[in-house]
């Protein structure tokens, strides 16, 4: 016994010197430019790479060093061929530096292309010296944002978008839509290879052109191409006294602000995507053909088409909303594209704030001017502030329902939460987030949160917020003015005709019951909350014991 | 062979009309349970799921009142065999707890973990049954109360301060809360997994059983006593006159109250006034 002890202590005393061994010689290999750190195998040649510590600083080189490795292609393809290296940027993000040789030679500069180029045409030999000087850039975008600077020494006049440019915050570079190493040729563009790209940026930014199949007809039919320029048109069409006669009589200006149109969204001083007088228009000669439209407003909804050929998502939403049933229905007084954005003015739609609602005052201008009165109108049009609710956010953009529907009085408390139910939101305005749960709790929100929209029946005939609280006269609570507070029981008879005057208390006010609000229901819960547990344990602790007893004479009594 | 049939021996234990009462308790009792509690708990998924199963919350309400209806019903039927057993054949209320049962229980508990040998020798009713009947009593009348209160909220605030309707509510879903873990936990275990108790569809008990649970009761019977007390024919033909007098006339005006309180208040309004604000309402003079 005693021997087999220390025979095992022996063995583990052997295991041990072995590992600490084994760990000296790890340590030794592995540290840091301390020996070799990577085995390159180049055509059965075997190279020994001494490299540098990494963030190690690595003076700057003056011009007369002289380059370690000639800088041909051939040398940055035996490392950057097969590698897993990356470069780390201080920001975090890495780029791997392997370049697919084989999607390099199909791309538009690659050995099969009518231009072929030499990786150092466009990583400057200077900079590319080997071993290469450690990245200065902060992180991936600056670095791309100066990689791409490169393409300009042989495409002078970029591209004829006015995507925003290096400069700009939300810079779109030629490598974003082109690619890097496996640069596309314009006719790949046009067959739709690669405009997912642009998909994806403008998807992210809710705007046109979301369809990357849509995009490469636009692209084959010219949008972005050379096309009578603006300047054209507006040589005639900045002159005061030009007029469209229709043949019902309206007569309309056509004279464009050459300033506004600039200014716009779709103009040349904006950092989006710039459109041409003919990207609408289509190539328009002159004397230009006569207008089919024979009315003002027909020509205006006849127009919009050519916002859905770029905003087609946004497009077929406004078809679906109440703006949209209301056209079909015969109603051509029901706002459109045009009758929102503008049309050569389209300003940025959301900016400042306060255009939201002032769009909307266009047409529903008694709305609006209760909604100015209002807690949230008051606050977006007098201070723009970016918290509170305008139109569109309980509305709804492009896809706006009928508020009026039974779906979507029911649907309303839970709109209302989004925002009231937002801790971080409310915090700001010492709002208490309670109210949407504590309606939940109560009979009304117990309805409201169990009507079915499948059944067309459904009625919510119980209170929802703006029955109380109103619509879009909402005021705060504490108002003077308020008709909930003051009024309460008015409000309460709206619904109940024959409420008294002890009725009104029977609402918790939206107060979670505690000692302080709602005592008698805090007693009642608290009762239950030792009721309950008492019996159930008490219940359960009889089962328990009862379990014990037949247990016990089955298993144990037989012995007896 | 002799303990066979005698452990077999069936002993009286319920008559027809509290088997009756049983199965409205039962019947109204689960409906109001399954109706009630997904109410309660409407936030979560199961609770929204029940509701939509039985038919919506308009249709699981107004199933959940008409079980109220026939459970107040059933106890005011319960009421009048309470009321004939007293008046016409002068029985003891055996039903009424005391001192014997705490020791009872005490006793039970003390067999059961093995420190006393003996089950202890219990009555006709023993005291975990009183405390399901007395429970159920209790809880009958906290939902009798709350219910009316929340049925009629505009009559309950006419003579009571408002915040008794949600003091109501709350009290109306956790008693429910209690009594469904009550028959649960309690009930189902002591009639249905324990073993199983006949006696509310048989009206008899076997001879085990009443050993078990009745030992007193069962020493009573074999030793030549009535199950249930006897009275004279003659006297009973008079009792029963005046015994189906005031039934009649307390009948009807306990069941109009009943219906009353179901139909008298009109809460709210059935209809939504229209809404039809001008929408439309373009400026005259564009805004920049």
């Amino acid at each position: 016994m005693h021997d087999r002890y220390r025979q095992n202590r022996d063995k583990l005393s052997i295991a041990l010197i072995v590992l600490i061994i084994i760990g000296v010689l790890a340590t030794l290999l592995l540290w840091p430019g301390l020996v070799v750190a990577e085995e390159q195998s180049v055509d059965g040649a075997t190279v020994w790479v001494k490299l540098p510590e990494p963030n190690a600083k690595v003076a700057p080189k003056s011009q007369s060093d002289e380059p370690v490795h000639p800088p041909t292609d051939l040398a940055c393809r035996q490392c950057h061929g097969d590698t897993e290296r990356e470069i780390e940027f201080p920001s975090g993000e890495s780029l791997p530096v392997v370049v697919d040789l084989e999607s390099l030679a199909n791309s538009a500069h690659g050995e099969q292309s009518e231009s072929p180029l030499a990786c150092n045409d466009c990583h400057a030999p200077v900079d590319y010296q080997f071993p290469h000087e450690p990245v200065t850039e902060d992180d991936l975008r600056q670095y791309q944002v100066a990689r791409s600077a490169t393409c300009e020494r042989c495409h002078q006049q970029p591209h004829i978008t006015s995507h925003p440019g290096p400069e700009s915050e939300n810079a779109v570079l030629c490598t974003d839509c082109h690619g890097a190493h496996d640069t596309l040729t314009t006719v790949q563009l046009q067959t739709g290879e690669g405009t997912g790209a642009c998909v994806d940026c403008h998807q992210q930014r809710e705007v046109g052109l979301t369809d990357s199949v849509v995009l490469s007809q636009l692209i084959r039919d010219g949008l972005f191409t050379d096309s009578p320029d603006s300047d054209y048109c507006l040589a005639c069409h900045v002159r005061e006294d030009l007029t469209i006669t229709f043949e019902n009589g309206d007569v309309v200006s056509a004279t464009i602000d050459r300033d506004n149109f600039h200014d716009s969204v779709h103009g040349a001083d904006n950092s989006w995507q710039q459109l041409e007088c003919a990207d609408c228009h289509g190539k328009l000669s002159y004397p230009h053909e006569p207008i089919e439209a024979t009315s003002y407003r027909q020509y205006s909804l006849d127009s919009n088409q050519r916002c859905k050929r770029c905003h087609e998502p946004n497009f077929e939403k406004a078809l679906d909303s109440v703006h949209g049933e209301a056209l079909n229905e015969g109603n051509i007084e029901a706002a459109m594209c045009t009758d929102c954005h503008g049309a050569h003015d389209t300003p940025p739609p959301s900016e400042p704030r306060d255009r939201i609602s002032h769009t909307c005052q266009q047409c529903h201008s008694t709305i609006f001017d209760t909604y100015a009165e209002s807690v949230h109108g008051a606050d977006l049009l007098e201070e723009g502030n970016p918290d509170v609710a305008t139109c569109i956010d309980c509305h709804g953009v492009h896809d706006i329902n009928n508020p009026t529907t039974e779906l979507a009085r029911a649907r309303s408390p839970q709109l209302c939460a989004d925002c009231h139910a937002d801790e971080d939101l409310m915090a700001k305005y010492d709002v208490s987030t309670d109210v949407f749960e504590t309606y939940l709790h109560d009979f009304h929100g117990t309805t409201v949160a169990l009507y079915d929209p499948d059944d067309p029946d459904a009625l919510v005939l119980t209170a929802v917020c703006y029955d109380c609280h109103g619509v879009h006269d909402i005021r705060p609570v504490d108002d003077a003015d308020n008709s909930i507070k003051a009024n309460l029981l008015v409000t309460c008879q709206q619904c109940h005709p024959d409420a008294n005057d002890n009725f009104p208390d029977a609402w918790t006010s939206h107060f979670e019951p505690s000692p302080d609000n709602n005592t008698l229901v805090w007693l009642v819960d608290t009762f239950y909350a030792i009721v309950i547990p008492v019996t159930v344990g008490g219940l359960g602790f009889l089962v328990v014991t009862d379990i014990f007893r037949i247990i016990r004479i089955r298993f144990f009594k037989k012995d007896r | 062979m002799k303990t066979i049939v005698s452990e077999q021996q069936q002993f009286p234990r319920f008559r027809i009309g509290a088997r009756i009462e049983h199965v409205i308790l039962l019947v109204t009792f689960t409906i109001l349970c399954l109706t009630g509690l997904p109410q309660k708990y409407v936030e979560s998924d199961i609770g929204a799921w029940m509701v939509n199963l039985l038919g919506g919350i308009d249709t699981i309400r107004l199933i959940h009142r008409w079980a109220a209806f026939f459970l107040i019903a059933g106890s005011i039927y319960h009421l009048f065999t309470a009321f004939y057993r007293m008046y016409v054949k002068r029985e003891r209320m055996r039903i009424l707890p005391d001192l014997q049962d705490a020791k009872d229980a005490r006793d039970t508990v003390l067999h059961n973990i093995g420190v006393k040998d003996d089950h202890p020798k219990m009555r006709k009713f023993n005291f975990g049954e009183k405390f399901e009947y007395w429970a159920v009593v209790w809880g009958t009348g906290v939902m009798i109360i709350t219910g009316f209160m929340l049925l009629n909220p505009i009559a309950t605030t006419s003579v009571l301060p408002g915040e008794v309707i949600p003091a109501a509510l709350s009290a109306h879903g956790w008693e429910a809360v209690l009594a469904a873990s009550a028959i649960i936990i309690w009930h189902l275990y002591s009639v249905l997994v324990k073993q199983f108790n006949p006696s509310m569809w048989t009206g008899k008990l076997p001879r085990k059983q009443m050993e078990e649970e009745h030992a007193l009761e069962l020493e009573r019977i074999e030793a030549g006593g009535d199950p249930w007390r006897r009275v004279e024919p003659r006297q009973k033909k008079q009792r029963i006159r005046v015994y189906i007098i005031a039934t009649i006339v307390f009948g009807i005006a306990l069941l109009a109250l009943t219906v009353w309180i179901f139909t008298f208040e009109e809460t709210a309004i059935t209809t939504m006034p229209p809404v039809t604000p001008e929408v439309f309402v373009p400026l005259a003079t564009p805004v920049p």
